[in-house]
């Protein structure tokens, strides 16, 4: 199907269709500056801060926010296709309802564990 | 459809590609390969989000025996292999660059740093591997000596280990997997192979190479610095 970016020579035709999109060098090494001190951040709050219950939920979060630089910049997911975006997210959607449901489980067994007054199985 | 070849433009010394004839143009072509792609990370993200669920699963039960055996594992090698992981999505994140704008020389140069950095990510993870082995901590810990002897008072200290092996061990099989397909990559840049009309190739080992960095991202906190 020939379109407007086509330019023709005989029997192979030049298809201009696809543009690159290049991500400045500038752009890339501040994204590695900021994924190196976010690194930096990460060690140094768990070996000096102590955040008790919240310990798990602040080291998953620096670690969504240097993941979620290197997808948008690195992995160009910014410019992409709404689609590429949409197959990305359909799996954190569904890794979220794994944890939402492992966390349900955990949270929500209390008085299950015990039967009889005995208690049984996970968690000891 | 049409009988003619269909190219994608192809700057001075470099080889045509030619656009598969299933496709109608370059850009349907590039952009098919690239949600396939995108579906293939779609199911290693959950592939390691099951590793990861099994994690915060024991963690919120066991979290003191967790950070007991967390601590024995080396955090100095842990953020040096964090570092030498970064540095390598960086270069790689370049070598896409350099592909995109036909930069032959850069783009070999920055996909062999990158090479050298996965190769120093796995001598770092054979260090500690091969420690732990002699020191009698795997799959299964039998008579642990030295600093591991500590795991021997923790009842759950196996269950980290198990997660810690099976975490990190098929993480770096996907490190190995992309040192080959980045070989590969050099072995075809140096055919000029790649340029501004044709880098698909570069492009998605990139992606997989961010994706297996990003695993390590969460992988590195949780392990090595149990919360």
């Amino acid at each position: 199907m020939a379109d407007h970016s086509s330019d023709s020579h005989g029997d192979v035709r030049i298809d201009h269709s696809h543009h690159a999109h290049a991500v400045s060098s500038k752009l890339l090494a501040g994204i590695y500056f900021a994924l190196v001190v976010l690194t930096i951040v990460t060690v140094v709050l768990a070996k000096t801060v102590d955040f008790g219950d919240l310990s798990l939920l602040v080291a998953v979060a620096i670690a969504s926010v240097k993941s979620t630089l290197v997808m948008a910049i690195f992995m160009h997911l910014r410019w992409d296709t709404p689609i590429n975006n949409i197959a990305f997210l359909s799996s954190v959607i569904f890794l979220s309802l794994l944890f939402l449901f492992t966390l349900a489980d955990i949270f929500s067994r209390g008085e299950a564990n015990y039967i009889g007054g005995q208690p049984v199985g996970l968690p000891g | 459809m049409s009988d003619h070849k269909l190219v994608t433009p192809t700057p001075a010394g470099f080889t045509t590609h030619e656009v598969a004839h299933h496709f109608e143009s370059a850009e349907q072509e590039y952009q098919a390969a690239k949600l396939g792609f995108w579906l293939f990370l779609a199911t290693e993200i959950m592939l390691f989000g099951g590793i990861f669920a099994a994690y915060i699963f024991y963690f919120m039960n066991y979290q003191s025996d967790f950070q007991g055996a967390g601590a024995t594992l080396n955090w100095k090698l842990g953020a040096l292999n964090t570092l030498v992981l970064l540095t390598s999505s960086w270069t790689m994140a370049a070598a896409v660059r350099n592909a995109q704008l036909s930069q032959k020389k850069q783009m070999l140069i920055n996909l062999g740093i990158t090479l050298v950095c996965a190769g120093g990510f796995m001598v770092v993870k054979y260090i500690e591997y091969s420690g732990k082995l002699h020191d009698g901590v795997f799959f299964h810990i039998w008579e642990p000596v030295g600093h591991y002897a500590a795991l021997q008072d923790l009842e759950f200290s196996q269950l980290f280990y198990r997660i810690y092996f099976t975490a990190t061990g098929i993480h770096g099989v996907h490190v190995l997997v992309g040192m080959v397909l980045i070989a590969w990559l050099m072995l075809r840049g140096s055919k000029g192979h790649f340029h501004s009309g044709f880098y698909t190739p570069v492009d998605l080992v990139g992606l997989y190479g961010h994706v297996v960095d990003r695993i390590w991202i969460f992988l590195f906190p949780l392990l090595y610095l149990v919360p």
